[in-house]
């Protein structure tokens, strides 16, 4: 297998005040390896958006180097495509307009733009809300159109940064089976954060744990639950073997946070 | 005011007060009998001589000297003079501190080069500018167009610089993670600052209008604000109120256009409201 990104030795501070720096990721090494379905998680605060926000461009190491297909991430990267927790739609444009948003931005014929936009909105089982506006959606379709205005414009990496935190439980659920059906079939190489162990262990093959501030690679576990998976994966007595193995490095973190965060405000 | 209406929860079908609201219009009813009995008490006051005439002319009389402001075809002028005034002034302004506000939130060096004039300005009252004004532009159409501008331009400016480094950087983000470059992305952040840019015309739309009446009281010949001097100095009080009456209506039509349009030019705006 072949890695499409990869991290080597990237560190990150961040000045909180003059001559005061703070360590967001010290020392972090990581590959993820095409058509791989990687999460990662950890305690709040270890750094897990700075790593996603590298491989996307918007921010750079402070020493170390992120890249994609053996190439420095220094900029913008929009084969890294990205989705957020907030969903981020334009307010002000339908949701078959903001689909189209990207491959506007690629410079793609009106027409295309029209049926790529209308396959993605289909693919997300949101046909009938083409000419809706973000706010007449639920959060679960506004998360759902995000997504589609991601595919639209076929990145080689999906960054998805706790992108169904803010929804409700049997919604999160219907959209995770939902993705790990699209990933079956497109076989996009994606990166997951979350701070959702049965999230994780439901959607990856790989899950990263990150020890806390400053975040490092603390273990990474494979998880080799038979795909296709569906949530009832989460049954079987293999799942619940290999929580409690991803829950005993996880665990130490999340006490050695709490502690610091005696000490510390949370940045 | 059409602002706190907005507000209003119990325009909301989840609270039980909107239902009792769909059968009597309660409030509607209430505020009826407000101005009736105002008008009344007002009728009394002047009809028993509570109040000397000198001081306070019964409704009847300000009902004649209405009636003859829109007869004579005076009032529809002064309106139309007066709004035209408004709206040169305003539209000026907007030209030039929307694209000025946008240009500071963006680019630092336009923010500390414009500092200093935008503090030292901001305090002063549109009818400071009056003798300066009249000096250099006489007392014509030109005169008044500035006073409105100078009165409203600040307002528009910060409102737009405030509604700009408001925006969201999340939709930044995500417009140039979707290959966004300089241009579009200058379109994403205006389309997002909009409905703050806007909100602050239609709050600077009432303090046009409060510009204008303030030069017509000093130099003009019609004009709202000229009814009202022009009947003072005629020690003609019934005409004087139908003058401020005039103002009042005129604004609140004013605003209720002012968010129609709002409505039109926003439409994905009206989920939050």
């Amino acid at each position: 297998m072949t890695a499409i990104l990869t991290a080597e030795n990237v560190t990150k501070t961040y000045p909180i005040r003059a001559g005061a720096d703070i360590t967001a990721i010290s020392n972090l090494s990581l590959e993820v390896n095409e058509g791989e379905f990687v999460c990662i998680v950890g305690a709040s605060g270890c750094g897990k958006s700075t790593l996603l926000n590298m491989f996307a461009g918007f921010v750079q190491p402070t020493r170390g180097v992120v890249k994609l297909r053996g190439a420095p991430i220094t900029d913008i990267e929009p084969r890294c495509g990205m989705m957020f927790q907030q969903y981020a739609l334009f307010p002000w444009k339908t949701l078959i307009k903001n689909v189209e948003f990207g491959l506007e931005m690629k410079g793609v014929a009106r027409k295309e733009r029209r049926e790529r936009a209308q396959h993605f909105i289909d693919l997300v089982q949101l046909s009938g809300f083409e000419n809706r506006y973000p706010y007449e959606l639920s959060g679960g379709m506004q998360q759902r159109a995000s997504l589609a205005r991601l595919l639209a414009v076929d990145p080689e990496v999906l960054l998805m940064d706790e992108p169904f935190a803010a929804l409700d439980a049997m919604t999160r659920q219907v959209l995770q089976e939902e993705l790990l059906q699209i990933q079956e079939r497109s076989h996009k190489t994606i990166l997951f954060i979350t701070h959702n162990l049965d999230e994780a262990l439901v959607l990856a093959d790989r899950v990263v744990v990150l020890s806390s501030r400053p975040g490092r690679v603390k273990a990474v576990i494979d998880n080799d639950l038979p795909r296709p998976r569906r949530a009832s994966v989460q049954l079987s007595k293999e799942y619940s073997d290999l929580k409690a193995k991803v829950w005993a490095e996880v665990e130490d973190e999340v006490t050695k946070h709490a502690q610091s965060d005696m000490l510390a405000p949370a940045m | 005011m059409t602002s706190y209406q907005t507000v209003d929860a119990t325009r909301k079908s989840y609270l039980p007060m909107s239902k009792f609201k769909a059968r009597i219009p309660a409030a509607f009813i209430v505020k009826c009998l407000s101005v009736l009995a105002f008008i009344g008490l007002w009728y009394v006051a002047t009809r028993y001589r509570w109040v000397s005439p000198i001081f306070l002319p019964s409704p009847l009389a300000v009902f004649q000297e209405a009636r003859f402001l829109v007869q004579d075809g005076d009032l529809w002028r002064s309106v139309l003079e007066s709004s035209k005034r408004v709206f040169s002034g305003f539209a000026l302004a907007a030209l030039v501190s929307i694209p000025l506000g946008i240009l500071m939130a963006t680019w630092w060096p336009a923010k500390a080069a414009l500092d200093p004039f935008v503090s030292l300005l901001r305090p002063l009252p549109s009818i400071t500018w009056i003798p300066l004004t009249i000096l250099w532009l006489g007392i014509g159409e030109g005169q008044k167009t500035a006073i409105v501008f100078m009165g409203t331009w600040i307002y528009i400016l910060i409102y737009t610089y405030e509604s700009t480094k408001r925006v969201d950087p999340l939709l930044i983000m995500a417009a140039r993670n979707l290959g966004a470059r300089r241009l579009a992305i200058m379109r994403v952040v205006l389309m997002a600052a909009l409905p703050g840019i806007i909100s602050g015309l239609k709050i600077t739309l009432a303090i046009a209008w409060s510009c204008v009446i303030t030069a017509e009281m000093i130099a003009a010949q019609v004009g709202l604000g000229a009814i009202i001097w022009r009947a003072k100095d005629g020690g003609n009080l019934g005409l004087v109120l139908v003058g401020m009456l005039g103002i009042s209506i005129t604004v609140l039509i004013a605003d209720f256009l002012a968010d129609r349009l709002e409505k039109v030019l926003l439409p994905w705006e009206r989920g939050r409201r």
